[in-house]
C-alpha cells in the first residue's frame, strides 16, 4: 500500500465528490443553456474545461497519481499525450476536428 | 555453486530498480495503453457521429440526456465508494472496506443496467440498431466496450468481495490487489468522463 503518502482524509474524498457532482451538474446545466442561447464555440470550450477538470481530479486524488513517484505520473502522461496527439493529427487529416458548437 | 533464492520478505512488496511495486507498475502501463484504445473508438465516433448521408436515425438524435446524466453521476459516486474501500483498508477496517466494496459493485451494477435500458431503447423504440447506420456502429461500439470494461470491473470486485469474507482474505498485507482494481475502476470512470462530454453532450445531429 501506499499509505506512506498523506492521503486525502474520508472527509476530504467526500468533499471532492461533491465537487465532481457540482462539475457535472454544470456541465449539463451548460447542455440545456446552450439549446436555448446557442453559446456557439464557447459551450464546447467550458464542456471540455470542465471534463478536463474532473479527469484531472479524479486521476489526481482518487487514482492518487498526485502522491505517487514521478515514474507513474510520467507513462500515464506519456500514453495520454501519445493518444491525444495521434488522435488529433488523424482527425484533423479527416477533416473532423471543428468546434461543434459553432 | 549454491543457487540462492532471493525472496522478498511476506510483508515486504516487490521492487524493482524503478522503487515502485513492479504490479502497480504494470498496471499503470496497462491503463496507459487503454488511452490508445479509447481513443480509436472515440476517434471513430467523431469521424461518423455528424456525417450527412446516412440512412436511418443518428444517435444524436435520441439522446435522453437526464437519463446518461445520472448513469454518469452514478459511476463518478462509485469512484468515491472505491476510494474509500481502499481508505478503510489501510486503516484495517475490513467491514468497511467490504461495505464501500459491495457499495461500488451496486453502484457500477446500476450504470450498466442503465445502459441495457438505454440500448434497449434505442433498438427497440427508435429502430437504431448495431447495423443501421456507421455513426450507430460507432456509438454501440465505444459505449459497449466501455460497458465491458464496467462489467469487468464488477466481476473482479465482487471476486474481492468475495475473497474478503475468508478469514485474512483480504487483509491490510494483501492491499495491493484493491489498489489495482481500484485504480482499474478509476480509470473506467475517467473514460467515461470523457465519453459523457464528447459523445453526449457535444454532439449534434448532422444538418
Amino acid at each position: 500500500m501506499t499509505t506512506e503518502h498523506h492521503h486525502p482524509t474520508p472527509a476530504q474524498y467526500w468533499k471532492i465528490a461533491v465537487l465532481l457532482g457540482v462539475l457535472t451538474a454544470i456541465e449539463v446545466a451548460l447542455y440545456y443553456v446552450n439549446l436555448s442561447y446557442d453559446l456557439g464555440s464557447l459551450n464546447a470550450v467550458l464542456l471540455i474545461v470542465l471534463a478536463t477538470l474532473k479527469f484531472v481530479i479524479v486521476v489526481a486524488f482518487y487514482m492518487h497519481l498526485r502522491y505517487e513517484k514521478a515514474t507513474l505520473s510520467k507513462f500515464f502522461t506519456g500514453g495520454f499525450v501519445l493518444a491525444a496527439s495521434l488522435y488529433t493529427v488523424v482527425l484533423a487529416a479527416l477533416g473532423v476536428l471543428v468546434i461543434r458548437g459553432s | 555453486m549454491t543457487d540462492v533464492l532471493h525472496e522478498a520478505p511476506p510483508d515486504h512488496p516487490e521492487h524493482e530498480s524503478t522503487g515502485v511495486d513492479n504490479r502497480k507498475l504494470g498496471m499503470w502501463l496497462f491503463l496507459s495503453s487503454e488511452f490508445l484504445f479509447f481513443g480509436a473508438l472515440i476517434s471513430n465516433y467523431l469521424l461518423y457521429s455528424n456525417r450527412p448521408g446516412f440512412a436511418g436515425i443518428y444517435p444524436s438524435e435520441i439522446y435522453d440526456i437526464p437519463f446518461t446524466s445520472v448513469s454518469s453521476f452514478v459511476l463518478l459516486m462509485s469512484s468515491l465508494t472505491m476510494v474509500l474501500a481502499h481508505n478503510a483498508l489501510t486503516r484495517g477496517d475490513m467491514n468497511g472496506t467490504r461495505t464501500w466494496l459491495f457499495a461500488t459493485a451496486a453502484l457500477g451494477s446500476v450504470f450498466l443496467g442503465g445502459q441495457v435500458f438505454e440500448f434497449t431503447e434505442f433498438i427497440v423504440n427508435s429502430n437504431m440498431k448495431l447495423t443501421t447506420n456507421p455513426a450507430a456502429s460507432a456509438f454501440y461500439v465505444l459505449t459497449g466496450f466501455h460497458g465491458t470494461h464496467v462489467a469487468l470491473g464488477v466481476i473482479m470486485l465482487l471476486s474481492l468481495w468475495g475473497i474478503s469474507r475468508r478469514p485474512g482474505g483480504l487483509s491490510e498485507k494483501h492491499g495491493m490487489n484493491l489498489e489495482l482494481v481500484g485504480l482499474y475502476w478509476h480509470f473506467v470512470d475517467i473514460i467515461w468522463i470523457v465519453i459523457f462530454t464528447v459523445v453526449y453532450l457535444l454532439s449534434v445531429p448532422p444538418a
